[in-house]
């Protein structure tokens, strides 16, 4: 990047020069937004912080560090703007400055690596390019065309809408999309009582068409709630920072797929799990200096945070390059709670570090300890529909892994009967469904087992696992669902698949308390309370009872 | 060139003093010295004490008298008015151009400059610095 730039050798002198500016200028924005939304004034730092963000973008420019020149002069203008039309100064427009000072301190801090996030530099600069040119449209159209097409463009295509409106629009469809299941069940009646009439079809039919016609709506204001994680990503640069400092450690913190986008209410709830993680990292993960050296590290050390979207979801990581989880430790805690630790393979034991009361590190540390441990990071994901799995090499690092919805509201489920009782499964997490015939399940070691696609698939029988209905009896299942989560498979045995339905999920009532298998609820058309299991979860190694209660 | 040249930097970023260094520690200008001001007062303070500066490089934005400042002060003091300044500026700010020169700048000098550009203002400024 600078290899052509005149002043190439002075690489590190820039980096030393500008990060504590940029770093100045974030604190200062941060500042600001705190006073505005104070309703107070910010004349006596505004020249100042305009200063530090001028300086960057000069320096920037000089190196030939052409997008930090960019974000920088982007910010001055945002900034500018912000300061002289107090009706601009709305929660999203100071997110977008805020990330802005962030980003430019990501640009600069590594500047001399050469690596640019250029896919998140250009979304925010389109974000800022766009709100500009849509405040600054009429004074535009008078001048030159090109800030006229500029303008143009960015009016055209962009509104600003009230987050909330947008969770009200999300409201009124799920109420469609109920009002809708209980016509369903209206007209599944009426062929049940009547057979199949010319009504009944006509009235089939228009449903049909209801129902093609909700998705797309339901799809379309998906869409608008979809945000990238940028925004909350750009905040960890300094979280590292600071957390590093106070332990006397260096951490740089790489980010990637920054632009991946999530309904927003998920990307705000993922804000907490984050910071506990990353925060978790540098003052856990990451070995002492000295350590790190004796290893034959570098005495830097890299947390990655990335981002990618799967067909159900977005995966993010979390991992560092420190010295790995402890698994005797960890095994020698969990008997220590009175948990049974039957294996020694890492496997069985790593995921410990999610029960309650594990992972509080006894020298609590100021920063990661809060009392908060992994499982409240782990049930947080839960509740969002998510999970949350741990990879762990000794002395190598440690990588958490979490899968995510792209929204909270809506999930496509498959809805199935077991004892008279109904659940539904989230559909991302089904494999298929089979049909059981007689004999076709096993027993290996006191746990069922049938044969599916050649492999040995380890089912349950669905009563048994959600703790419904008499266990036992003539317990014979006709179908086996097979569900999957992360690497895991297993068979869920249950009597009768009632088809596919997209629900509008609530959270659980504390009231239930903390239920192992169960993720939410949704009303259904019928107006009775249906539980969504939970995948994860019920892939997870099985808890004796049920293993046992099929044989 | 032969006469030994000497330069003053006013800049509050270490990171352009050192760029100046570079720029004249090498080509034509090898051998030249440089004085390196932080603020425009010291800046100020130097300029009185230099009267064989061959110019100066004065940055607009600092802390404790900036380029305006300094320029006005010149001029009101009347101090060593044949020593040429270049006023530092950035690319987008005409206004900061226009302002200059009515201070009394002979120059401008516009971020990001390269070493050429410094080397093309210099050669400008002892041209006119004789023509006047």
């Amino acid at each position: 990047m600078t290899g052509d730039n005149a002043f190439a050798e002075l690489i590190h002198e820039y980096v030393g020069e500008c990060l504590p500016l940029a770093e100045q200028a974030a604190d200062g924005f941060l500042d600001v937004e705190r006073r505005w939304n104070g309703g107070l004034q910010v004349d006596d730092v505004a020249p100042r912080l305009k200063g530090l963000v001028h300086t960057v973008k000069g320096n920037s420019a000089m190196m030939g560090q052409s997008a930090a020149a960019e974000v920088a002069h982007a910010i001055e203008d945002l900034f500018a703007t912000l300061l002289s039309d107090a009706s601009q100064r709305e929660p999203a427009t100071l997110d977008l400055l805020l990330d802005g000072a962030n980003l430019l301190i990501e640009l600069v801090r590594n500047a001399a690596s050469g690596k640019t996030d250029s896919a998140r530099v250009a979304s925010w600069a389109g974000a800022v390019r766009a709100l500009l040119a849509g405040q600054s449209a009429p004074a535009a159209m008078a001048t030159g065309t090109s800030s006229r097409r500029a303008a143009a463009e960015g009016a055209i295509d962009t509104v600003r809408v009230d987050f909330r409106r947008l969770d009200a629009l999300q409201e009124i469809v799920g109420e469609a999309i109920i009002a809708q299941s209980r016509l369903r069940d209206i007209q599944r009646r009426m062929v049940a009582h009547l057979g199949f009439t010319e009504e009944t079809a006509e009235l089939d039919a228009s449903i049909n068409a209801v129902e093609k016609t909700t998705q797309k709506l339901e799809d379309a204001v998906m869409a608008t709630r979809l945000v990238p994680l940028s925004g909350v990503f750009g905040r960890f640069a300094r979280l590292v920072r600071d957390a590093a400092q106070s332990t006397g450690k260096q951490v740089r913190l790489d980010t990637v797929g920054g632009d991946t986008r999530l309904d927003k209410a998920i990307v705000d709830r993922l804000g907490e799990p984050l910071v506990h993680l990353i925060t978790n990292a540098v003052v856990h993960g990451v070995e002492r200096e000295d350590v790190r050296r004796s290893r034959g590290k570098s005495v830097e050390a890299v947390i990655r945070l990335s981002a990618a979207s799967v067909s159900d979801g977005v995966i993010l990581t979390i991992s560092d390059d420190g010295g790995g989880l402890d698994a005797d430790r960890i095994a020698e805690r969990a008997r220590a709670l009175g948990l049974e630790v039957n294996s020694s393979a890492t496997d069985a034991i790593y995921p410990l570090i999610f029960v309650p009361g594990l992972s509080t590190v006894e020298a609590v540390s100021s920063l990661a300890g809060r009392g908060v441990g992994l499982d409240v990071v782990a049930s947080s994901l839960h509740a969002m529909g998510g999970s949350i799995t741990v990879e762990s090499a000794p002395g190598r690092g440690t990588r958490f892994i979490l899968r995510v919805p792209v929204t909270l509201a809506v999930v496509r489920t498959l809805l199935f009967e077991v004892s008279d009782e109904r659940y539904a499964i989230p559909l991302a997490h089904v494999v298929e469904t089979v049909r059981v015939e007689d004999g076709d399940i096993h027993e290996i070691n006191h746990r069922g087992v049938v044969l599916w696609r050649g492999e040995l698939l380890p089912v349950v029988d669905g009563a048994a696992l959600v703790g419904a209905g008499a266990v036992g009896g003539d317990a014979a299942r006709k179908y086996t669902v097979v569900v999957h989560a992360g690497t895991r498979r297993r068979g869920v045995l249950v009597d009768r698949l009632l088809g596919h339905r997209s629900v509008v999920a609530k959270g659980l009532d504390p009231a239930l308390g903390r239920t192992r298998l169960v993720s939410g609820t949704t009303i259904m058309g019928d107006g009775r309370v249906t539980c969504i299991l939970d995948a994860q979860r019920l892939v997870d190694p099985l808890p004796a009872h049920a293993a046992t209660a099929l044989s | 060139m032969s006469a030994p040249l000497t330069f003053l930097v006013v800049d509050d970023s270490k990171l352009h003093h050192q760029m100046y260094e570079l720029v004249f520690s090498r080509g034509s200008l090898t051998g030249s010295t440089v004085l390196h001001a932080y603020n425009g007062r010291e800046g100020y303070t130097m300029l009185q004490a230099h009267p064989e500066l061959t110019a100066v490089f004065l940055d607009l934005n600092m802390p404790e008298m900036n380029g305006l400042e300094f320029l006005a002060r010149r001029r009101a003091d009347g101090m060593q008015l044949h020593v040429p300044v270049v006023m530092v500026t950035t690319e987008d700010s005409p206004d900061d151009e226009r302002r200059g020169r009515e201070a009394g700048a002979w120059e401008y000098l516009r971020k990001p400059f390269q070493p050429a550009d410094i080397e093309r203002t210099i050669d400008r400024v002892r041209q006119s610095a004789v023509s006047r």
